[in-house]
């Protein structure tokens, strides 16, 4: 099943790629996609691009994508191994979504991140108490690592 | 080096190969494996001893890389043996050197023997070889570029491959802003450094890791750290097999007594190799199960008034009861004095009377019982009904026949009184060495016919004193059981719902003598049930479902892969109309290499639509949990049937059977409660007063029964509910809030929880929890 699904998605985003992100195979390997972010505009993320690998699993659509990002940044959600926390990639998977859908909320994600189901607490508790600060380090990563 | 780079093998050829036939040479072929993920296979030579391949194969290997070779007879690869010829096992950096831009070394080895010990001889020439064109960071990258995008970007995808170009551009520009995960970690390290020696990481099907310690050959999830020195680490383990040992002593049956109330010993001196301290003398003669059991271990007669006339009692050499029938000449171990005799009601209301015995067994699935006033009735576990007639009669009608109720006590009691789990005269002699449990087992108990098997067991670890009061045979099963369902020999693994629950590993075919252990395995889980002994391990719901061959549904997948029933569960509950792009196939990943398998004739052509999805998910889920290990299952039943017929496991629904292969231990309930979580309720709630307050009433049977309604295992953490698991990690029992008062409590194994609806009495709560333990049959419940 997932070899099937899996060009359809490819052949999909070739069709009709969502804005502001975009995703491939890594050579020859239909598993093992890369995929690229551009830092959403109202966000300090804004001029960044970034880099996420995904994984798929043999089972795909029936288990979610392990999806990392492979671009260092500053985001409660988002550890220092590029993983994140979110729900649809969890629990909250169902086989109707999409890598597309998936990318999309992960933008969504950039925007508004969920301080209250932190992945970095320590940078939940800056976002919650000190947005200023938060944003200019954000920004400042961002800079730094994905300009 | 810590990159796995691409290595050559040049399998050249064999010489002086044993000759195992008198008047015919093999037809020998070469299978290369590296590391146990990636094989490849050599062409047949054809009826000789030196056969010549030189054929050249490419694998990803690092300097730790295990490289095996086996060679077989293709004539006889169907057979037991598979007409093994003889091994090598070679580590890769110890011919050549990877960090090296390249080289070459042609090796030549004696082929060795497998674990079989089957005669092997002759030499085997390899060639190792690594080219790595200099930069070998540079080189798998680029490696795959030459070769053109593939199909699907190929059709002027200008999007996608924009980005992948970007993608490689920036890895090759900016690597020093790649985190850690991007590094190509070898399997002896982690993000956090290198593991201790002798230790590796693996990952398993669900893509857990868990780390092999080769020192001991033992698995665990704790990742190991090399501030603990390896005499801590063995510390640390002993104290976790001791904990385990004493739960397992305590596991009982109902009606059979706990295993070993006088044993005075903690396991220190067995495990020392010392003295083995054995003092339950034939508690099982001692227990305190019904007369028909009695009858059938030799109980006391006296009381019993005297035998019917031409009948003698005889006692055995080992001082068993025997009875013989001078009439007839034939000899029993019933006591004709507890006969037992079935009256039917005829028509005309004449009362028949015939002996049990001449009738045959029950059917499947049947039991028979007697009501309190000593009349015989049948029980059908299969339709849970009963009955008056003997099922081997013809039938008259019932009436005032007693209410169905499954007792578990009871199916023992009337299990164990079956002629075919009867010990046979004679002794069955094991002896095995401590730390060769699994090979020293297999050699014995293989060898041996099943008949001998049902002799009295008397287990012997080389080089301890010691005779097999039971004792020894308990330790026997206990560490056997940590040995062979130990997923270091890839028979079983861990399934993803927790992790302790097993299952049979889809892939186990990687050993290619698995059907012989699969076969092997099923006969010691006959030979713990047949002599009473219990193992210390706890199967998924669907296998013990499987052996009492019902039907696999959807709700067992949740103790299989909870994500995979989440999603299945959703297409049921969803159309799926233009959502999903399903045909009627499964794809298999065989060591890296998708399999594509159809679920019906032309699967691969018929398309999932919201009219056929529930054949669909039907499918996919026996195929799950069935299909892909149909064979190795069914060497396990075979050996399994072997001692324990299947029509007298019938009798049990699939809990039982845990709860006879495994045993009851008996559960705390304080700490249960201690280590519970309330959503919607507080712990100081009537209603959770209640509940606690009807667990307590309740016997371990029930309360293991609960456990398996609400966790999917009857099994407990070895240091108690703290530790429980579900399928997504830790996770403590929990007691929800949620449906109305005249609905049953329902559960959900994935996260450990029950639903209890808000009872408004005791009564009422008592009631409808028993009802939904003792109705729904079937682990995974929504």
């Amino acid at each position: 099943m997932s070899t099937k699904r899996i060009r359809k998605e490819l052949a999909d985003l070739g069709r009709d790629p969502p804005t502001s992100c975009s995703a491939g195979p890594v050579g020859d390997d239909l598993y093992h996609w890369q995929a690229s972010i551009m830092g959403p505009p109202d966000s300090p993320y804004a001029g960044g691009v970034f880099f996420l690998s995904i994984h798929f699993p043999t089972d795909y659509p029936f288990k979610p994508p392990k999806i990392a990002f492979t671009t260092k940044i500053y985001h409660p959600n988002i550890n220092g191994n590029g993983n994140i926390c979110l729900d649809i990639l969890k629990d909250q998977w169902s086989p109707a979504l999409t890598i597309s859908k998936v990318l999309l909320s992960i933008c969504s994600l950039l925007t508004d991140a969920n301080p209250d189901d932190p992945l970095v607490p320590e940078i939940a508790h800056i976002y919650k108490q000190d947005r200023a600060k938060y944003e200019a380090t954000a920004r400042e990563w961002t800079k730094k690592y994905a300009v | 080096m810590s990159r796995a780079v691409p290595i050559n093998v040049k399998v050249v050829a064999s010489e002086s190969l044993y000759k195992r036939d008198v008047f015919r040479q093999p037809d020998p072929f070469a299978v290369i494996t590296v590391d146990g993920s990636q094989t490849k296979t050599t062409k047949t030579a054809k009826k000789t001893l030196n056969p010549y391949w030189n054929e050249t194969f490419t694998f990803q290997a690092l300097e730790d890389s295990i490289l095996v070779i086996q060679v077989f007879d293709q004539k006889k690869f169907k057979k037991k043996d598979q007409g093994f010829l003889g091994v090598v096992n070679v580590r890769i950096g110890d011919v050549i050197d990877l960090s090296l831009p390249n080289s070459e070394e042609t090796i030549t080895r004696d082929l060795k023997k497998s674990n079989e010990n089957l005669a092997v001889s002759g030499k085997i020439i390899v060639v190792i070889s690594h080219n790595s064109n200099g930069n070998s960071t540079a080189s798998s990258g680029s490696r795959t570029a030459p070769s053109g995008p593939p199909n699907s970007l190929s059709n002027g995808n200008s999007a996608t491959s924009a980005s992948t170009n970007t993608n490689s551009g920036l890895m090759a520009t900016t690597p020093a802003h790649a985190p850690q995960n991007n590094r190509q970690l070898s399997s002896f390290e982690d993000q956090y450094g290198r593991l201790p020696p002798g230790w590796e990481r693996r990952t398993d099907n669900f893509g857990r890791t868990y780390y092999v310690d080769h020192n001991s050959r033992t698995t665990t999830w704790q990742r190991p750290t090399l501030e603990q020195s390896e005499y801590e680490r063995g510390q640390e383990r002993q104290n976790t097999t001791e904990a385990e040992r004493r739960q397992h002593r305590g596991r009982t049956l109902p009606g059979e007594g706990p295993q070993s109330p006088m044993l005075t010993h903690s396991g220190n001196s067995s495990t020392n190799g010392g003295i083995t301290v054995n003092s339950t003398a034939g508690n099982a003669s001692l227990s305190p199960a019904a007369a028909v059991s009695m009858a059938a271990t030799g109980g006391t007669t006296s009381g019993l008034g005297e035998l019917p006339s031409g009948w003698e009692q005889r006692f055995t050499n080992e001082g068993r009861p025997y009875f013989v029938d001078h009439n007839t000449r034939t000899t029993t171990w019933v006591d004709p004095r507890r006969q037992q005799y079935i009256r039917t009601f005829g028509p005309n209301t004449t009362i028949q009377q015939q002996p049990v015995s001449q009738l045959g067994p029950l059917p499947s699935g049947w039991e028979m019982r007697l009501t309190n006033t000593a009349r015989v009735y049948f029980v059908d576990h299969n339709t849970k009904t009963t009955t008056w007639d003997d099922p081997r009669l013809p039938s008259s009608l019932d009436q005032n026949v007693p209410q169905y109720k499954r007792d578990f006590r009871r199916k023992v009691i009337y299990f164990r009184s079956q002629p075919a789990l009867r010990i046979l005269p004679g002794q069955c002699h094991i002896k095995v060495r401590r730390d060769h449990i699994f090979e020293d087992s297999y050699q014995e108990i293989m060898r041996q016919t099943p008949e001998d098997l049902k002799k009295r067991l008397m287990i012997k670890f080389d080089g301890e004193e010691g005779l097999d009061y039971g004792g020894v045979s308990r330790e026997f099963f206990f560490l056997l059981s940590h040995d062979m369902f130990n997923p270091f020999y890839c028979l079983f693994e861990y399934s993803s719902h927790d992790n302790y629950t097993l299952q049979i590993n889809p892939h186990s075919g990687i050993n290619p003598e698995h059907l012989n252990y699969f076969k092997f395995i099923g006969r010691v889980v006959g030979l713990g049930v047949f002599h009473r002994r219990f193992l210390d391990a706890f199967f998924i719901g669907a296998l013990y479902k499987m052996m009492l061959r019902k039907k696999v549904i959807l709700q067992d997948m949740e103790g299989v892969d909870a994500e995979f029933y989440r999603s299945l569960k959703w297409i049921c509950d969803n159309d799926i109309t233009d959502v999903l792009d399903l045909t009627f196939t499964a794809e298999d990943d065989r060591f890296g290499e998708i399999v594509e398998v159809d679920l019906k004739p032309d699967g691969r052509d018929i398309e999932v639509t919201e009219e056929n999805k529930h054949e669909y998910v039907e499918l996919i889920s026996d195929w799950k949990i069935v299909k892909r290990v149909e064979e190795q299952f069914k060497a396990f039943m075979d050996g399994f049937n072997e001692l324990i017929p299947q029509e007298l496991v019938n009798v049990f629904d699939e809990r039982e059977l845990e709860l006879l292969i495994g045993g009851l231990a008996e559960i705390d309930v304080e700490d249960w409660k201690k280590h519970t979580d309330y959503r919607g309720y507080q712990e100081s709630d009537q209603v959770i007063q209640w509940f606690w307050q009807c667990i307590k009433e309740w016997d371990s049977e029930q309360k293991a029964r609960l456990l398996q309604f609400t966790t999917g295992t009857s099994r407990i953490p070895v240091n108690g509910f703290k530790d429980l698991q579900g399928s997504d990690g830790p996770r403590r029992f929990t007691i929800e809030k949620a449906g109305e008062p005249n609905q049953l409590p329902k559960s959900h194994t994935c996260f450990n929880r029950v639903d209890l609806p808000p009872y408004s009495n005791y009564e009422s709560l008592k009631q409808k929890l028993t009802l939904a333990v003792e109705e729904t049959v079937g682990f995974g419940q929504e």
